[in-house]
């Protein structure tokens, strides 16, 4: 899953917390639990509350491991957590994702509060899709509850899910790349300021998102904790404020429009015969290499994703179309999918790695490469409209993955006429033999078969 | 209007003070619908029955 790592193994993404951190040893994952973290941690096994939270899927299961700690002077136990088999970071989500994931954490801080703890982060990072779920995969973000202490993680909550919610579901989708620039989550100042004045009528974002801001500015560097004990939060008031966040993400809402749902295939140039045709294509190749892990790039809604995990390997669907990721996440939602992961991703300007020391987060390329790619009705979009050089797309993949599925679209095919009405043709050596030969210098090309009724022609390849 | 993040200004005490009041307008509400179901109790109208979220899986 990560190639960076530190000299004991630790994994760049968790330095901050005194509670322990995570390190790799072979190939495996393990979190060292420090002494600082004993008690809560044996809250946390013995309250109920991880029985409770494994039953419904919330948190990541893990189980003790009998292996020495990766630094001893500080360790208490060394735990193993189920691997998640992908990571994936918010700015990567659809609403519906980080809906999810918003209203999981919350759900998780109910049932803590219940059983005398509480959440220290709510982080999105914290959070990952796990069998199709949004799932807590940091163990160790629980703390033992005093009633009076207001939730630490409340501000972190409001900047990493609330904001940035609103913002997508009230004023534009796309603004969760904000996320991407501001790894603590959006600024409140700046989410108030951008988000319409009808969201003061609105009292959840009135209060947690304008007020919440003006408060920030207003008491700015004033020292307010230690004031005689009188600044409580009693319990009854905790669950209130709980609900209200509940109750606020629930009315946000996205559906998308412009791209009419369930209409991308029909407005495509494809016969039923071709379609059938390139499913049945990527059956038979799925069957014959047997990917454990699969990412399909410009997935669209996910169709042909689908055709690769319903035998069994895990699929990264990633497109460049919120809608169209909205839409794949809630076909997964729907049916129960547990191998598919629909992801936002522009291949014209992948996920780069973020955080400190540009460490915390890994790019789109170090968490591969996948066993095979596909690489559907996506090559013209590359070399035409963004003119990147056949050699340099064949370079690319052959990073990416070991076996790839692409589909070459010549420029007779009418979606490429399309692009090429538009600007001048720039490209003599976008025909089949200049992509081959581009492409052998990285592949070699096991299958090249003519899609029926169409001029498209899809080739499987394995990099040399 | 700062644009720039000012360095030793934390953003932490508001956030404390906001929380607070709204933490405390919310619990009166909760303690309000509580004194009302009471209230209506005493005219035999039952509450809901309050839903055991341990059943609801996260879907």
């Amino acid at each position: 899953m990560t190639s960076q790592k530190t000299n004991n193994g630790q994994l760049p993404a968790s330095f901050r917390d005194p509670s322990g951190f995570l390190f790799s040893r072979g190939r495996v994952l393990y979190r060292q639990v420090n002494h600082a973290y004993e008690l809560e941690y044996a809250r946390l096994m013995e309250s109920g509350l991880y029985e409770r939270l494994i039953k419904v899927g919330l948190l990541i299961p893990h189980v003790e491991a009998d292996q020495p700690p990766a630094e001893s002077e500080a360790a208490y136990k060394i735990i193993q957590p189920e691997r998640v088999p992908f990571i994936s970071y918010p700015y990567e989500w659809s609403f519906g994702q980080l809906k999810d994931a918003a209203l999981v954490t919350l759900s998780i801080q109910k049932r803590a509060l219940k059983l005398g703890m509480s959440l220290k982060d709510a982080s999105a990072y914290n959070i990952q899709f796990v069998r199709g779920k949004a799932t807590l995969i940091d163990t160790l973000s629980f703390e033992n509850y005093k009633e009076g202490e207001p939730w630490v993680a409340y501000r972190q909550f409001c900047q990493h899910f609330l904001a940035p919610l609103a913002l997508m579901a009230l004023k534009d989708v796309r603004l969760n790349q904000l996320l991407r620039v501001y790894i603590d989550g959006v600024p409140l100042d700046l989410a108030s300021e951008l988000l319409p004045t009808k969201t003061r009528l609105n009292f959840g974002l009135l209060t947690h998102i304008h007020l919440h801001a003006g408060a920030q500015k207003k008491y700015a560097g004033e020292e307010v904790k230690s004031r005689n004990g009188a600044l409580r939060v009693s319990k009854q008031a905790m669950t209130g404020l709980i609900d209200n966040l509940e109750s606020t993400i629930q009315r946000l809402n996205w559906t998308p429009r412009g791209t009419e749902w369930g209409n991308y295939y029909s407005i495509t140039n494809y016969s039923d015969a071709a379609f059938e045709h390139k499913k049945q294509l990527l059956k038979e190749w799925t069957a014959r290499i047997q990917p454990a892990m699969a990412w399909d790039l410009g997935a669209n809604n996910g169709v042909f994703s689908r055709v690769v995990s319903e035998t069994g390997s895990y699929v990264v669907s990633f497109d460049i179309d919120p809608a169209a990721v909205e839409q794949n996440y809630q076909t997964s939602k729907k049916e129960k999918e547990q191998n598919i992961l629909p992801l936002l991703l522009d291949l014209t300007n992948p996920t780069p790695a973020l955080g400190w020391a540009n460490r915390e987060r890994e790019s789109f390329g170090a968490r591969g490469p996948a066993d095979m790619v596909l690489a559907l009705a996506v090559i013209h979009h590359l070399a035409i409209s963004n003119n990147v050089p056949l050699p340099q797309l064949a370079d690319f993949f052959a990073k990416t993955g070991k076996w790839l599925v692409i589909e070459f679209v010549p420029k007779s095919d009418s979606q490429v006429k399309k692009l090429l009405a538009s600007r001048e043709d720039i490209f003599p050596n976008y025909t089949r033999t200049g992509f081959e030969s581009a492409f052998k210098e990285k592949f070699i090309i096991h299958e090249a078969v003519e899609i029926r009724e169409s001029e498209r022609v899809l080739y499987l390849m394995e990099s040399h | 209007m700062h644009f720039a993040p000012l360095p030793y200004l934390d953003p932490g005490s508001g956030s404390f003070l906001i929380q607070l009041a709204i933490a405390a307008l919310l619990g009166l509400g909760i303690a309000f619908r509580a004194s009302w179901g009471k209230i209506k109790g005493w005219f035999g109208i039952k509450p809901k029955p309050e839903e055991d979220d341990d059943e609801s899986e996260n879907k």
